[in-house]
């Protein structure tokens, strides 16, 4: 069993190790023999039986006889037979099981619907894209062969019923989570047993329904450490039985089944057509091979850059709000949606005091030009853009050219009682120096006609804590955001036909700027290293945003703003007990 | 700066109204109706062949065949479409309006067809979304309008080619 938690390094953060053929053939000798462990009762409903499971298309014929509650023999496509451990566990009229195949790095979950027969097939193996920890898959639909009877005709199916589900689950081994299944082709997992950071990650997915009541669902963590877990769900009890196989963060290897218990998070929109129940919405990619299927990997294809290059990109090329024609220019589609800048601050004279923070002094002198200073120091010229999304409500944002870490302000004053909130980006952060962090600096406005704020701040908030919203920027590109945890924003990716599809997440904060006013980030980690800041109005559903950015082609802040639409809410508050503030 | 293709069609146009009434005059009436038959049974089966030819060039263009090879003159001819181009179809109740107009010497036509162009844009990859939209194997853009497309024909032996295609607002 698995040692819980894990090290105090977040998943997207641990330098996982480059396992060979050996040492994960060694690992999988040690149980392959032995079966899965397991920290219930392991089912004996198999024991004694002998089975043949044929699966359609190129999919194998498996020919098993199980000699005991924990033992079997293989034959595939009528080869000889292996023995092998192998565990089950049975959900109502379901029976999971899984085993490895000796001398191989491969094996198989199977889960069998006992009164139609039909049967799903999981072949599971170490081999992945690059890395061979990361479990690859294929899935195989068929049937139990029965002696003098046909074929069942139907089968378990790929599905979009279960996209839009959400469940707390706890295993029998205590292993806690929440898993967001918002998308047809991946989930995200809140791993409540780990850190306690907060942090939620995402890994592609499969969805196969037996029925309206029962589900199996696969997730694999690329990117992190390769794990497999598939279980079945019964949506009804709140029941799961699964398996898990991987190695974890520490090299541990993982293989064993599980019981779990859950809880319903609710039920979010679906955006499908009407009458479209299809899953599998991504296609398969052209040529990849068994298994393959369409993974996103941004820290394999984001630019990586020491700070001597961010230095030389920034020097080479800033972009404020540039007009966005071709590379470089900042993310194009994403502002279709914006509204123009305002000269609401023109020829103001004002200063910021963020708590625990800088002192900014301002002097705007037109409409796209200010000057700053920070801490009393030497004033500098800079091009900003402002809107007023709510009247007394102005977002601005600006880069802080001489700091050494090419600092961007993405800045919300509150006019009408001098509340200021700040997310601060920065470069040169310890992974990636191109890739931004960011802190929330609170403080008030000082200037003239401008209410004191006293002691008043704009607080961080949970009022969108479970709350999926659909952003439409432009034709063709709309995603949807889940704010899944207190700290972390998830982005999906809508198809053309309505499903969602990709998903990747990263830190995230939510600050309460008004009655439904909300100001908030999402950080794209080890993931392109975009700094988002949207000011989102609730009331028309729009919002006004900054994105900060630096990659090769140098430093950008530039315009962000989509069409809004409520998707639905995940009921999670009781997960996340501190308070707000 | 001179449309070139537009001057050569409207010649040859007016070129063909000019010659064919000088034969209607000069034959004698018998002759006439045997040479008028020919004459007509030979238009019919130009017209017939230019039409296969758009047909198959239509398929083509659908199908994105890389290979026009023997739709045209020339290669030069058959890159006569924006890349962004993915499909052309008769647009609904188009086949009244199409016309097609022999020129008086057999040797060259012209082709006028009413038609949906399909145009299709992958998004620049310039966001984290648009990564991941293309990445699912999404981020393309497509849009569809109304055209004429005006085709030119050459006949060299017994076999049409495409020599020249445009297409025009409508």
């Amino acid at each position: 069993m698995p040692a819980k938690p894990d090290p105090q390094v977040p998943m997207h953060r641990y330098a996982f190790t480059k396992l060979d053929d050996n040492q994960i053939g060694a690992a999988l000798a040690r149980v392959a023999a032995t079966g899965p462990v397991s920290a219930s009762p392991l089912s004996d409903a198999l024991k004694g039986k002998s089975i043949r499971i044929v699966t359609d298309g190129d999919g194998p014929a498996l020919a098993y006889r199980f000699t005991a509650n924990n033992r079997l023999t293989l034959s595939e496509n009528g080869g000889k037979a292996i023995e092998a451990g192998y565990g089950a566990l049975v959900q109502d009229h379901l029976t999971l099981f899984t085993h490895l195949i000796p001398g191989t790095l491969r094996g198989y979950g199977v889960v069998i619907d006992n009164k139609s027969n039909i049967a799903t097939v999981v072949e599971m193996w170490f081999g992945g894209y690059k890395d061979k920890r990361e479990v690859m898959r294929v899935i195989y639909a068929g049937y139990v062969e029965q002696a003098g009877k046909p074929a069942p005709a139907a089968r378990h199916v790929a599905s979009n019923r279960f996209e839009g589900k959400g469940f707390y689950w706890k295993q029998d081994t205590g292993y806690e989570t929440l898993d967001y299944y918002a998308s047809v082709a991946y989930s995200h997992f809140v791993e409540l047993t780990g850190r306690g950071d907060e942090l939620g990650f995402c890994g592609p997915s499969d969805y196969i329904q037996i029925n309206d009541d029962f589900y199996i669902y696969t997730r694999t963590e690329c990117e992190f450490s390769g794990t497999f877990t598939l279980y079945v769900v019964d949506l009804n009890r709140q029941e799961q039985v699964g398996l898990r196989l991987g190695f974890d963060r520490t090299d541990a290897f993982e293989y064993y089944v599980f019981r779990g218990k859950g809880e319903w998070l609710g039920q979010i929109a679906q955006f499908e057509k009407l009458g479209d129940t299809s899953g599998g919405a991504l296609p398969d990619p052209e040529g990849g091979g068994k298994g393959a299927r369409r993974i996103y990997r941004p820290l394999t294809t984001m630019d990586k850059m020491t700070k001597a290059e961010v230095a030389a990109a920034v020097a080479k090329n800033r972009r404020v709000f540039a007009p966005r024609v071709g590379a470089g220019s900042g993310a194009a589609g994403m502002a279709t949606h914006a509204a123009p800048p305002v000269d609401v601050l023109a020829g103001k004279t004002f200063t910021i005091r963020y708590d625990g923070g800088p002192v900014m002094d301002y002097r705007v002198e037109s409409a796209d030009t200010l000057n700053w200073r920070k801490d009393g120091g030497a004033w500098s010229k800079t091009r900003y853009n402002a809107w007023e999304p709510v009247p007394g409500v102005v977002m601005f944002g600006h880069l802080l050219e001489s700091e050494p870490d090419h600092d961007g302000h993405s800045i919300v004053v509150d006019m009408n009682n001098g509340c200021v909130t700040c997310f601060n980006g920065f470069l040169n952060t310890p992974y990636y120096a191109n890739e931004a962090g960011v802190r929330t600096l609170f403080g008030v406005i000082d200037g003239a006609n401008i209410p004191k704020a006293g002691t008043l701040r704009h607080a961080r908030t949970r009022e969108l804590l479970g709350r999926a919203i659909t952003w439409n920027y432009a034709p063709n590109l709309s995603s949807m955001h889940l704010y899944s945890t207190p700290t972390t924003t998830s982005w999906l990716i809508f198809t053309d036909s309505g499903s969602l599809g990709m998903q990747w997440s990263g830190p995230g904060d939510f600050v309460k700027i008004r009655d439904d006013l909300y100001f908030l980030y999402w950080l794209e980690e080890a993931c392109n290293g975009t700094l988002g800041t949207i000011l989102v109005n609730m009331r028309t559903m729009h919002d006004t945003g900054i994105g900060y950015h630096c990659g090769k082609e140098g430093l950008s802040m530039s315009q962000v703003a989509a069409h809004a639409r409520h998707a639905g809410l995940f009921d999670v508050q009781r997960f996340f007990p501190k308070k707000e503030g | 700066m001179t449309d070139n293709r537009e001057s050569t069609r409207r010649t040859f146009l007016k070129g063909s109204a000019v010659l064919a009434a000088p034969l209607a005059m000069a034959m004698p009436v018998a002759a006439m109706a045997a040479d008028d038959r020919a004459v007509r049974l030979q238009r019919l089966e130009d017209e017939a062949a230019i039409r296969a030819l758009h047909q198959d060039w239509l398929r083509r263009v659908n199908a994105r065949e890389a290979d026009m090879a023997g739709l045209f003159v020339n290669a030069s001819a058959a890159r006569c479409l924006d890349s962004a181009v993915c499909g052309v179809a008769s647009a609904p109740g188009a086949a009244q309006g199409d016309r097609i107009e022999l020129a008086a010497d057999g040797k060259r036509a012209t082709g006028r067809f009413l038609c949906l162009i399909e145009t299709e844009s992958r998004m620049a990859p310039d966001s984290t979304l648009a990564q991941m939209a293309l990445a699912q194997g999404g981020g393309v853009s497509r849009d569809q309008t109304s055209r004429r497309v005006r085709a030119d024909y050459v006949k060299t032996g017994d076999r049409w080619a495409i020599a020249a295609i445009e297409l025009a607002e409508v």
